[in-house]
């Protein structure tokens, strides 16, 4: 579970979340979503305890940045960021030692066999294509079977057969209890399987929804979207005027 | 005007323009000019005071054909691998897809190359004095140096992409390439070892001697810099034609192999634009450039072989290692320091050369350590993730570069002792001040990262940084020099071993104190 309250992050004089406030059940897939530069990353960045951050965040009910935390949680960053002398299997390798995982070939084979990576286990990371170092930062975040999920844009790079395959892994660690809080543009990928949604807009959380509450509405996510930053604009523009 | 034309001459201007917004570089600009322009009229200034008896025109001659080797090799070894560019990613992006002929293409990338080239081979100018003094050169035969120096680096980047292009994806080519670069270099070692039977005297009087065996003129860059020098020095001018002409002949049947119908350079070129791109945003984000040495990975020697939780981070480094030298701490840098140091030595014959080493040493030192292993794991998000205590894991992140300077001062410093002829006990102490500074260096990059990690301003931060270097290395560089002064004469090899003590003293201290570095600092992914 992803507890978030009253987080603010600011670079500089750049406010970069506002307050937000949201929660991340176990077994849901919460999508992030907005237009670029709405602080979609930096949230992200500030629940996985890579940032400094005003307020709170619990990964399990345990600080963000606690050991405790740390132990149930999976980051799949935006742009992939491999070692370049070391293979792609030896990077599940030094997870699995980082994690201290017991029995954990099984599930990298697994992972390798369903991102098509099987046979590439002994390539250098910087032999491999952009599409492919972001299979492998998937496989790095999931190896350790965390209780919470993190995705930043997962989606980008990655081949249609990946996808199919990212969304079917998704739908698993949801059914098996995983909370998934996942950041995208593409929106109309993850329509058939997210929970929630919070729409952000300059660092602040423009709406919230859940699934059950738009069945029936005739609203769908990308209709959604576009309601809410297009009112955003709409506003503004009056604000001009 | 023509696009490429256009393109050269806008480029021109806009970067001449340009400093007007950087009045910083306008003026490093105006003081190179001006050192240059002092430089020349001080050597030219008539009642100078003549040296009584200049040194042997053969050094410079030797200097050349060293500068002409080293150039040859790497500049070939780059062909077999990446291969050169005269190009950038713009170039790549905007001209190639142009509807302009390739050729002229071409043609613009080797003008904008000869520029630079020539800028960057401006530094000879800088040592007219001292090729005056010690060779009694006037400014042309300088002149003809900076010339032949800017031709040695122009022509071997020539040869490196005409050796990318032929030997690219071509096993076979690639060691045609390989045996004459090494056939090269294996004449010139017979043609000293020839000298060494006919004349007798020492290996180094073998190499000056080879400086004026005509047979060694036409060995490709290495003799044909060398003809054109000596050529010039004494006033023979069918030797300084023979020699530019071997340049620009080559350099033609070079040109018109890019041309030729059979090779498509724009697809050769692209590769290695990319490549020195990716070095140069490297470069600009203040990222060490990853090799681009192609590594065959062995089945039987994969995986961490130990390691759990933090420790899994020091046994990725260790097979990193592995995976750059095959003896793991002992690389190509040991190699070349230990040579470098034993060279020193050799040459000065004093006991002051043990602290010219460490001295010249802890320097390279500091760059290789700030640029170390723990700066490279702070801009990937692993370590901020991996559930174990930042201590620990900072620790565990900086012990490979701790461990790098211990094992090359074991190996150095045993080349220095047997060279400068100097007490073991000496050595063994400098050796442990040297290890000891990769400690307080690596402390001092902690130590900047806790406190200046997040702060945007670069200048301010380096300003901050430099300030705190200087206080992190007074009390040992202080203590020393207290303990030279103070020492008995019979006790002076103790001198290093405050410096040694201080910066393990200081470097435990800013471990202690900044091992939660992980939990506060901030993951930029730079």
């Amino acid at each position: 579970m992803i507890e978030v309250k009253n987080v603010t992050k600011k670079y500089g004089k750049l406010l970069a979340n506002d307050s937000l406030s949201f929660t991340v059940r176990p077994g849901e897939i919460s999508i992030l979503a907005g237009p670029n530069g709405a602080g979609k990353s930096t949230i992200i960045k500030s629940i996985a305890g890579l940032l400094r951050f005003q307020g709170e965040i619990l990964i399990c009910g345990k600080k963000n940045k606690s050991l405790e935390a740390k132990r149930n949680l999976g980051y799949i960053p935006e742009l992939p960021a491999l070692y370049d002398m070391l293979t792609i299997w030896e990077h599940m390798e030094f997870i699995a030692r980082a994690y201290s995982l017991e029995n954990w070939k099984e599930r990298a084979e697994n992972l390798f066999r369903r991102l098509e990576l099987d046979d590439k286990k002994n390539k250098l990371g910087s032999e491999l294509s952009k599409g492919m170092q972001q299979k492998i930062s998937i496989c790095c975040g999931l190896l350790p079977s965390p209780k919470v999920l993190l995705f930043d844009e997962p989606l980008v790079g990655l081949d249609p057969h990946a996808i199919k395959e990212l969304k079917n892994m998704l739908v698993e660690y949801k059914q098996q209890g995983t909370a998934v809080l996942l950041s995208t543009h593409m929106l109309d990928s993850v329509a058939e399987f997210w929970d929630s949604t919070n729409i952000m807009i300059k660092g602040k959380i423009a709406a919230s929804r859940s699934r059950e509450e738009i069945i029936g509405t005739g609203e769908d996510l990308e209709k959604l979207f576009f309601e809410i930053t297009e009112n955003n604009k709409n506003t503004k523009e009056e604000v001009k005027e | 005007m023509k696009a490429l034309g256009y393109l050269l001459l806008t480029t021109l201007k806009n970067r001449i323009l340009s400093l007007k917004k950087k009045p910083a570089l306008l003026i490093l600009y105006l003081i190179i000019g001006a050192g240059i322009g002092v430089m020349v009229i001080v050597s030219v200034r008539p009642g100078i005071q003549e040296p009584k008896a200049y040194s042997d025109i053969r050094i410079l001659y030797a200097i050349i054909a060293g500068i002409g080797g080293v150039f040859l090799y790497s500049f070939v070894t780059t062909g077999l691998s990446t291969g050169s560019t005269l190009f950038t990613m713009a170039d790549v992006g905007l001209l190639f897809v142009a509807p302009i002929s390739s050729r002229k293409i071409l043609l613009y990338g080797l003008i904008k190359q000869m520029a630079t080239t020539f800028l960057s081979a401006i530094f000879i100018l800088y040592q007219v004095q001292t090729i005056r003094n010690s060779f009694g050169l006037g400014v042309g035969a300088i002149l003809n140096l900076f010339f032949i120096y800017a031709v040695i680096i122009f022509f071997c980047q020539l040869l490196s992409i005409g050796i990318y292009i032929f030997s690219n994806g071509n096993a076979e080519r690639k060691t045609l390439v390989k045996l004459i670069l090494f056939g090269l270099f294996a004449v010139t070692a017979l043609e000293i070892y020839f000298q060494y039977l006919q004349n007798g005297g020492t290996v180094l009087q073998a190499v000056f001697n080879l400086m004026n065996f005509k047979p060694f003129y036409f060995i490709p860059v290495i003799g044909w810099s060398v003809m054109f020098m000596s050529a010039f020095v004494e006033g023979n001018v069918i030797y300084l034609s023979i020699a530019l002409l071997l340049f620009l002949i080559s350099s033609i049947i070079i040109i018109s192999f890019f041309t030729s119908g059979e090779a498509d350079y724009y697809e050769d070129v692209l590769r290695s634009t990319e490549i020195v791109y990716n070095k140069l945003q490297d470069a600009k984000n203040g990222k060490r450039t990853a090799s681009v040495r192609r590594i065959k990975i062995k089945e039987e020697k994969t995986g961490l072989q130990g390691g759990k939780g933090y420790m899994s981070i020091f046994y990725k480094h260790i097979l990193e290692k592995k995976r750059t030298s095959r003896f793991v701490f002992l690389d190509t840098y040991t190699v070349l320091a230990a040579g470098g140091a034993g060279l020193v030595c050799y040459f000065m014959n004093s006991e002051y050369s043990v602290y010219v080493v460490l001295g010249v040493l802890v320097y390279i030192q500091f760059f290789v350590t700030v640029l170390g292993k723990l700066s490279d794991e702070l801009s990937k998000p692993y370590i901020y993730m991996i559930p174990e205590k930042s201590i620990k894991k900072v620790v565990a992140a900086s012990m490979t570069t701790l461990i790098k300077p211990c094992s090359d001062a074991v190996i150095i410093f045993t080349v220095v002792c047997i060279f400068s002829k100097t007490s073991p006990f000496l050595n063994l102490f400098v050796a442990l001040a040297y290890a000891s500074s990769g400690a307080i260096f690596i402390s001092y990059t902690l130590l900047c990262q806790r406190l200046f990690g997040g702060m945007p301003n670069k200048l301010i931060s380096s300003m901050l940084g430099l300030t705190l270097f200087m206080l992190v290395m007074a009390p040992g560089i202080g203590a020393s020099i207290a303990a030279v002064l103070l020492l008995p004469e019979a006790f002076l090899f103790l001198g290093t071993f405050p410096f040694t003590f201080c910066c393990i003293v200081i470097s435990i201290f800013i471990f202690a104190v900044c091992g939660d570095l992980l939990d506060k600092a901030e993951y930029t992914g730079k």
